[in-house]
């Protein structure tokens, strides 16, 4: 049996776990090819126009998977812990998928919901266990030890590599950077998908600049941001992200700057980037937002990139009396 | 204190009488205009869904008014309204504006905050008082909705066009005014009666067509550009999935019957839909398998713009249209939507339902 | 000599059509104008065209309006029928061409997807707000490129290799594509792109989710433009018709609804082409909502309202037009 993991959405964030849980378990796994324009197109065909381009991207891969696998997963993330949520569209996916008339492998879909409580995640043990016909007490053991992979792979995060670097081991050794240190914050799947992202990490830092993203950051310095909010936020990638930007900007020496990258239509991000960005406003602190989707072209995203980089270097010249705020926005003006 | 509250659709009646009930001085948003949508879209975040502008619409045009107190509801979910309060009230700060926003949520899950809340309203008042205010006002809102689903039933026939709106209208003064159970009791008996007597073409067989989508894009008529009563206009029996009643006997309070109601909706999206997810898009799924399977005639989803449960929602219904063979098209709106290229569509689509109708042998399978 | 005509008018926000047809429903005149914010002047004009093209004498049977202007022309011309822009194209195209399941049309400012099957209408979409995928779009890009729209199309069919235009929408397809002109793309290229990226925006947006069935008829303004008919031929696989007055289709639509009309017109004759107009809006304080009614009068007597969201006035042109 084969299963196959599409390199989208919270991949970047539990791929490890599923890795690890799949060869313990002695089922097959493959992964699709990291985004391009094929994949992007190929969804982008298969769902609906106010669907956001992660979402897009997602259906993507699982065509791509579909002639390759006996299953595809595409867990039903509902929440990861108790009382906060994921995303409603990530929630539907596997129905979306499911309804969208496309010719795909059985989903492996457990639902992931500890809303209500850890013993949620029982639940999709015991789904997983049934759907892959394997001994529930194999299941538990071979998820208990790829829990312990996730704990390794944080530690290379926090040493600064990217996701995709932790996973497959293809971080190169690089001079610490020259010019700056910017935070590129955003959902894990904006940030570090390939063709949606126009690779902004490797971008910035082929300028000399540091990049730290909310995933390098330990998980004390996300919740010291997080305390700042009357309300606690209960979207686990909105945490990340307002958690991150939101320690940066009160710990200013950490980064010269923030770059938020979102996708068109987020709903989340509405008002997550627009808390950070007044955060980030009435401490000065250089903010941009960078929206794209899957009509983005390169040249806007270059430029404002390196409008964003020199502001912040005169910034620093002009002994900290810039505010870089602006309209930096990288969007489709005429898009409602 | 001068306390103001958010608009939508029957809503406002109730909240205006819980709070005047208090004893609070209610400084009640003025109706949303043009004014209130452009005042919200220019000071909220763009991608943000259109209840959020609105209600920022709202809370500035009654602080212009004098409220220094807002009412907004809250909560934790996966859709976005559950953090509205928080934004807008950074949004209302940093615009200058001094105000106290009060939401009626149980902090952080405790639910024993959630009276301390509300006991900033009601200073020096008991339990019993506000349970009663409550009472009062869930009974004038049900008064009104009824009001308003027997409306959208008979507008399409009625003989003299506007004699619905005339009676809403006239609704909304009695009804809606009334702060005792005697005033509304008697108001509800007129407008029963100018209902019952209302002259109609009892043999028409309009077409019925249900609505589902977002809470308060079904029932906010300013913001859905008054599309239950367009479609009446265009000779057709409004269904609507929801009312804020209903809301409230499914969300609020224990009511056995809701509760069942509830059940059987998420029964009927289960081979569409496996569970929620946020808002109302569970709802929209269900409700729409329940009106196909009760031979509509057609189906209208309404959302806001960007709104994440409805775009779920909306990817799953062709395949409910698919399989029950009844037309569904979806209406997506924000504060740009036209009222021209709204109407155009809602003919095309009675045209279309109506053809089909036609089509299908007599409308047979509508008689009812 | 025809023994009656009907009265077909299109008034959209770009362009207004007049047809004018005989009870056979043969075309015997037809007018396209440019709108230009003065929807009462095309009008005018549009019907001066017709009437001096009509044989003298021919008596009027039924007048029927559509687009975005309907209930102002209904007001101005005395209209029979008004109907919505998408029966009116899915009536014209199911007689002039009844086997065709699919109706592209690309207006001005609109487009539109119309699947029909059986002779009936069984799905449509209309473009969201964006205008990408519709002809202003092109237009705007052809003046950009100091091409003339007319021109466009040969142009394109020019091309080697179409660039790849990025753009959800108009203003970043044009930011791309002066990006792409300053590289040094050929114009020609560069023109098929714009016609590949209207195709493409119109089938992700417009289309999206529609099966697209064959025989597939492609009409309204933008139809003119062999460029943007090849592209989507390539794009669909299918054939793709453009009928004979695909620009004036929805005005021929509901010229085609105007004959079943028996009785007497309300047509107010072609007098009207020198009536004297006013439109005139006033704010109504009948209740919260402070609607700005508008009053429609010709020759100083006010002939319709529209406006109000409660209808007291309007109720009297519901009656007298009967959408």
């Amino acid at each position: 049996m084969i299963v196959g993991v599409p390199r989208a959405l919270l991949y970047y964030v539990y791929y490890p776990l599923w890795r690890r849980f799949f060869a313990e378990l002695g089922v097959g796994c493959i992964l699709s090819p990291p985004t391009n324009e094929a994949i992007m197109n190929s969804g982008a065909r298969a769902v609906v126009d106010e669907a956001c381009a992660p979402v897009k991207i997602a259906m993507g891969h699982v065509l791509a998977l579909a002639p390759e696998v006996d299953y595809v997963l595409v867990p039903r993330f509902v929440s990861v812990e108790p009382r906060t949520y994921i995303c409603p569209k990530l929630m539907g996916l596997p129905d979306m998928i499911r309804q969208s008339g496309q010719k795909t492998p059985p989903l492996l879909a457990p639902d992931i919901d500890m809303s209500k409580g850890y013993f949620g995640l029982a639940r999709a043990l015991m789904d997983t266990s049934r759907c892959l016909e394997k001994g529930l007490w194999s299941t538990v053991r071979s998820f208990h030890h790829s829990l312990a992979e996730m704990r390794r792979i944080k530690h290379k995060l926090i040493a600064g590599q990217t996701p995709e670097e932790a996973f497959h081991g293809t971080s190169r050794r690089r001079k610490p950077g020259r010019r700056l240190r910017i935070a590129v914050l955003g959902h894990p799947y904006n940030v570090y998908d390939p063709l949606l992202s126009m690779n902004i990490v490797d971008r910035l830092r082929a300028q000399g600049i540091d990049v730290i993203t909310a995933e390098m950051l330990p998980l004390e310095h996300i919740s010291l941001g997080l305390s700042q909010l009357r309300k606690k936020l209960f979207w686990s990638l909105s945490k990340m992200v307002l958690g991150a930007g939101l320690y940066f900007v009160n710990h200013a020496a950490e980064v010269d700057g923030i770059i938020l990258l979102s996708s068109f239509g987020c709903g989340l991000e509405s008002l997550v980037a627009d808390l950070l960005e007044r955060h980030a406003r009435r401490q000065e602190f250089p903010f941009m937002q960078l929206t794209v989707d899957e009509h983005s072209g390169e040249a806007g995203l270059i430029t404002r990139l390196e409008a964003f980089v020199e502001t912040v270097e005169g910034r620093i010249l002009n002994a900290r009396n810039l505010s870089p705020h602006g309209d930096h926005e990288f969007r489709h003006a005429g898009t409602p | 204190m001068r306390v103001t509250f958010p608009h939508m659709g029957t809503m406002s009646f109730a909240m205006q009488a819980l709070l005047e009930n208090l004893r609070l001085q209610v400084v009640p948003p003025p109706p949303i205009t043009n004014r209130t949508l452009m005042l919200g879209a220019k000071y909220s975040p763009e991608c943000v869904c259109l209840p959020f502008k609105v209600n920022i619409g709202n809370f500035i045009e009654a602080i212009e008014l004098g409220a220094d107190t807002v009412v907004m509801g809250g909560g934790i979910g996966p859709c976005r309204f559950g953090y509205y309060a928080e934004l807008q009230q950074e949004i209302l700060q940093d615009l200058g504006m001094r105000v106290n926003m009060i939401v009626l949520e149980p902090p952080q899950g405790a639910n024993g905050g959630l009276w301390s809340r509300i006991s900033k309203l009601s200073v020096g008042q008991s339990l019993w008082h506000v349970a009663a205010a409550s009472y009062f006002a869930w009974h004038l809102c049900k008064g009104l909705d009824g009001v308003l689903q027997s409306l959208d039933l008979l507008r399409a026939r009625e003989t003299v066009p506007g004699s619905c709106d005339r009676i809403w209208n006239a609704a909304q003064k009695s009804i809606g005014q009334a702060r005792t159970y005697r005033a509304l009791r008697r108001a509800e008996k007129e407008i029963r009666h100018e209902i019952a007597t209302l002259s109609l073409h009892l043999h028409k067989r309009p077409l019925r067509i249900g609505l589902v989508g977002e809470i308060y894009m079904l029932l906010e008529p300013k913001v859905n550009l008054h599309l239950a009563e367009r479609l009446g206009y265009l000779g057709v029996e409004v269904h609507r999935s929801m009312s804020v009643s209903d809301w409230v006997a499914r969300h609020l309070v224990p009511n056995p019957r809701a509760r069942m109601h509830t059940r059987k909706v998420h029964e009927a999206a289960k081979p569409y839909l496996r569970g929620f997810v946020g808002g109302h898009g569970l709802e929209t799924i269900g409700e729409s398998v329940l009106f196909a399977e009760g031979g509509i005639d057609g189906i209208i989803q309404v959302l806001p713009l960007t709104c994440m449960p409805e775009i779920v929602a909306q990817s799953l219904l062709p395949s409910i249209s698919q399989r029950y063979g009844v037309p569904i098209i979806t209406l997506v709106l924000d504060e740009h939507a036209g009222e021209a290229g709204l109407q155009t569509r809602l003919e095309a689509f009675v045209d279309m339902v109506g053809a089909r109708r036609v089509h299908r042998g007599g409308g047979v399978s509508c008689a009812k | 000599m025809p023994s009656k005509v009907f009265l077909g008018l299109d008034v959209g926000s770009v362009s207004t059509k007049v047809v004018a047809i005989d009870a056979l429903g043969q075309v015997l005149a037809s007018s396209y104008l440019p709108t230009q914010g003065q929807p009462i002047a095309a009008i005018q004009s549009a019907l001066r065209e017709i009437a001096r093209a009509l044989p003298p004498g021919v008596p009027v049977a039924g007048v029927a309006t559509t687009g975005s202007g309907r209930v102002m022309a209904s007001a101005l011309v005395g209209a029979d029928v008004v109907k919505n822009e998408i029966t009116a194209h899915a009536t014209a195209t199911l007689r002039v061409l009844p086997s065709v399941r699919t109706i592209i049309e690309i207006g001005g400012q609109d487009s539109k997807i119309i699947l029909l099957n059986h002779g009936v209408v069984t799905d449509f979409a209309m473009n969201t707000v964006c205008a990408a995928g519709t002809g202003s779009f092109l237009d705007r890009q052809a003046h950009r490129l100091g091409v003339p729209i007319t021109a466009l199309g040969e142009l394109a069919l020019q091309a080697t290799s179409p660039t790849r235009i990025a753009g959800r929408c108009a203003v970043f397809a044009e930011s791309d594509m002066i990006h792409k002109q300053q590289t040094g793309h050929s114009l020609s290229d560069i023109v098929a792109g714009l016609c590949e990226a209207l195709v493409r925006n119109y089938l992700s947006n417009v289309a999206k989710g529609k099966t697209i069935v064959g025989p597939v008829s492609f009409q309204g303004g933008v139809a003119a433009n062999v460029g943007i008919l090849r592209a989507f031929e390539s794009a669909l696989a299918l054939p793709v018709i453009v009928p004979e007055h695909y620009d004036v289709m929805g005005a021929l639509g509901v010229a085609y609804l105007a004959q079943p009309i028996a009785g007497q017109t309300r047509f107010r004759g072609f007098g009207v082409v020198a009536a004297n107009c006013q439109v005139k809006g006033e704010d109504c304080d009948g209740c919260g909502n402070r609607c700005e009614v508008v009053g429609f009068s010709i020759n100083g007597r006010v002939q319709a309202y529209w406006g109000d969201r409660c209808g007291k006035y309007s109720h009297e042109n519901y009656l007298s037009v009967g959408t």
